[in-house]
């Protein structure tokens, strides 16, 4: 036997132990999803194992109640365009806050920085719902912005920023920033320093030093970081329903909805397959187009 | 023209405030190949920093050509730096990080294009114009680092040891290089290294520096035949040093007595003792072996032969080690042998009373 299939044997009793799990926890559960889908609903809930069309029929469109017309569900429609604007939201302030964050501890003295990096992981080892309540409690009628804000008689009335997508876009940011400072931090770490004297020093302003030589050295982690907050935003669930109100959902509300009150198992099972493929095709678009500008650089 | 007065630097605050440049004055002339040479951790990289405005001195003053200086960002000093490690560009090809200074002082894009050609051509990469950075020697990196900082015209450059990477070879030719591109662009090049004897090929002065102080500027002959200080003539190449005494000093000149009792003439340098106990320094190779009865008396300890030269080394009556360096002669026969009574004689002028 030749080595090479020796070291390929071996390679893939590693692997077996991740494809074992990977098999069990993500591709049976989708196919099981997928099927579903394909299912009619039972009265309470469950699936009856009956072929239908119908859950991905409603996913896009509804009859209506009176003169059943059939015609763009706009409830559904709107629900995936705020879940989209608010997740790029998200993603983009994360971005704006956390790539200062990371570049400002990247450039503390090496033994400050797991501090720091610390301070930023502390929120995140706390449960989610503690930290959207925490969230609520600053931005409520009754909380510390507006409590103060009347205190010093800046307004008289309370700002309604709770049940807002502001609140929801806010909460999230809170919730994922970490997941940007990680990834950028550490492709900022790893960034050799003195490229940036070099440029510094060849008159380069501070501005084209970011511009040309910081970020498209660090874009890995902008990439990564990006990626890891936008996901889970298109289908965050607790954040929307808590500083959403009811008032603004989003995909994974919806899709909560159907297994729950709705009793629509494969509504649910259409709509978690649909936010499957939003995350997809926006994951292609992503990485192609940060590809793209990699090679019309070089 | 680079006029530095009065400049120091601290790290830090309070306890564990570090002074790295002590009361720092030199006067750097247009076109000069200005060498700071000196042991790892005296402050060359400091001072050079300094200039460059990586480092905001604690106080004096730096001036180019009679403008201040040190209130300008680096961005904005008429002055260039080759990196010790490069500090290339990695996501660029050759030409961008050449072109990159120009493009960033917004000159118009034929020129660029144009300056990077000669460029290119004067470190010989051409041929390597559009590859990566990482897909080059380290030679070829060291060069294309020299051209991206000589590409803007700069009035200084500054070179932080960039030849220290370099294997032995490579790096002899890089120095006939470097000297052949501070000749061709008349710039002012401030050059720092820790290895003396590049110092002394390449350099018009050079600055010795020890613990944050500059302990002597003068040209290669001048630092090497007439050190000033101990730690100067121990540095820079091998020196025997021998106790005596002052006993007159004439101008220039001073007479010593050794402790053998005999009296020699000295070279004094300003600021130099006047009398009272000094240590004199003697180049092995301004030496000679004699018979007993010499300037110093003592035994053939050992011959050791280089093949250019031979070294004798001598124990002293008085107990130190005196090295004799004698060139080679094809042919010829070794006339002296280990265990043999010596004495060993210089000239008048070769010793040099040093500043302690
Ligand atoms: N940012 C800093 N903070 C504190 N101390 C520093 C700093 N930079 C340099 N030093 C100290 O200043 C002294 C001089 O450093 P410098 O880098 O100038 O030495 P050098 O002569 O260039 O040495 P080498 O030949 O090893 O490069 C060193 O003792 C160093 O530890
Ligand atoms: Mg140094």
């Amino acid at each position: 036997m030749s080595n090479e299939t020796q070291s390929a044997k071996t390679r893939w009793l590693l692997l077996s132990p991740a494809l074992f799990i990977l098999s069990i926890a993500a591709a049976g559960p989708l196919l099981i999803v997928l099927v579903y889908s394909f299912l009619t609903a039972g009265d309470y809930g469950g699936v009856v194992w009956d072929f239908s069309t119908d859950a991905w029929f409603n996913v896009f469109a509804e009859k209506d109640f009176f003169d059943d017309t059939i015609g763009f569900s706009d409830a559904h429609l709107s629900i995936f365009w705020r879940s989209v604007k608010l997740s790029l939201m998200t993603t983009i302030v994360a971005l704006l806050v956390g790539f200062p964050t990371a570049y400002f501890i990247a450039t503390r003295p090496e033994s400050q920085r797991n501090a720091w990096m610390l301070l930023i992981m502390v929120p995140f080892w706390t449960n989610l719902l503690i930290r959207t309540f925490a969230v609520m409690e600053i931005i409520r009628n009754e909380g510390v912005i507006n409590s103060v804000l009347i205190k010093i008689g800046l307004i008289s009335e309370p700002i309604q920023m709770l049940y807002t997508e502001f609140a929801v876009t806010l909460g999230m940011f809170y919730v994922f920033l970490p997941l940007m400072v990680l990834p950028v931090y550490a492709s900022m770490e790893r960034m050799d320093f003195s490229l940036v004297e070099a440029a510094y020093d060849l008159y380069a302003s501070r501005w084209r030093v970011l511009k040309r030589v910081i970020f498209p050295l660090v874009k890995p982690g902008v990439v990564a970081g990006s990626i890891l907050v936008f996901i889970p935003s298109l289908g965050a669930y607790v954040t929307p329903r808590v500083l959403g109100g009811g008032k603004q959902l989003m995909l994974g509300n919806l899709i909560e909805l159907q297994y729950g009150q709705g009793r629509n198992w494969p509504l649910g099972a259409a709509l978690s397959i649909t936010l499957l493929a939003i995350v997809m095709v926006a994951l292609i678009f992503y990485v192609r187009a940060a590809g793209d500008e990699e090679t019309s650089h070089g | 023209m680079i006029e530095i007065a009065g400049l120091s630097k601290t790290f830090g605050s309070g306890a564990s405030a570090f002074t790295a440049l002590k009361d720092i004055n030199v006067t750097i002339q247009e076109n000069e190949f200005f060498t700071l040479l000196g042991p790892s951790g005296c402050g060359k990289t400091t001072l050079l920093r300094s200039i460059a405005g990586f480092v905001d001195p604690s106080t004096g003053t730096l001036t180019i050509n009679g403008e201040d200086i040190l209130s300008k960002p680096p961005f904005a000093r008429p002055v260039n730096t080759v990196f010790q490690n490069y500090a290339l560009f990695p996501h660029m090809t050759v030409a961008e990080n050449i072109g990159f200074g120009l493009e960033m002082q917004d000159r118009p894009k034929a020129e660029i294009k144009s300056v990077v050609g000669d460029m290119l051509e004067l470190v010989q990469m051409t041929q390597m114009a559009d590859r990566m950075t990482s897909q080059i020697s380290g030679g070829q990196q060291q060069r294309v680092a020299l051209a991206r900082a000589l590409a803007p015209k700069p009035e200084v450059l500054l070179l932080d040891e960039p030849l220290s990477a370099l294997d032995f070879k490579l790096r002899k030719e890089m120095q006939i290089e470097l000297k052949r591109l501070q000749a061709e662009t008349g710039i002012t090049f401030v050059f720092v290294t820790h290895d003396q004897e590049e110092a002394l090929t390449m350099s018009d002065r050079i600055a010795v520096m020890n613990a944050g102080r500059i302990l002597q500027i003068g040209g290669p002959k001048d630092i090497y035949d007439h050190p000033a200080e101990r730690f100067v003539a121990d540095f820079i190449g091998d020196t025997n040093f021998v106790d005596g005494e002052v006993k007159k000093v004439a101008g220039e000149t001073a007479q010593v007595q050794l402790q053998s009792g005999k009296v020699i003439k000295a070279r004094n340098v300003a600021g130099g003792a006047t009398s009272g106990p000094v240590t004199v320094a003697v180049r092995p190779e301004h030496a000679d072996l004699s018979a007993p009865g010499g300037l110093i008396d003592g035994t053939l300890k050992n011959i050791i032969y280089f093949g250019t030269d031979t070294h004798y080394h001598v124990q002293t009556d008085d107990g130190s080690t005196f090295v004799i360096r004698r060139q080679n002669q094809p042919d010829a026969v070794e006339a002296h042998e280990v265990g043999e009574k010596v004495g060993v004689t210089f000239n008048a002028g070769v010793a040099q009373i040093l500043r302690d």
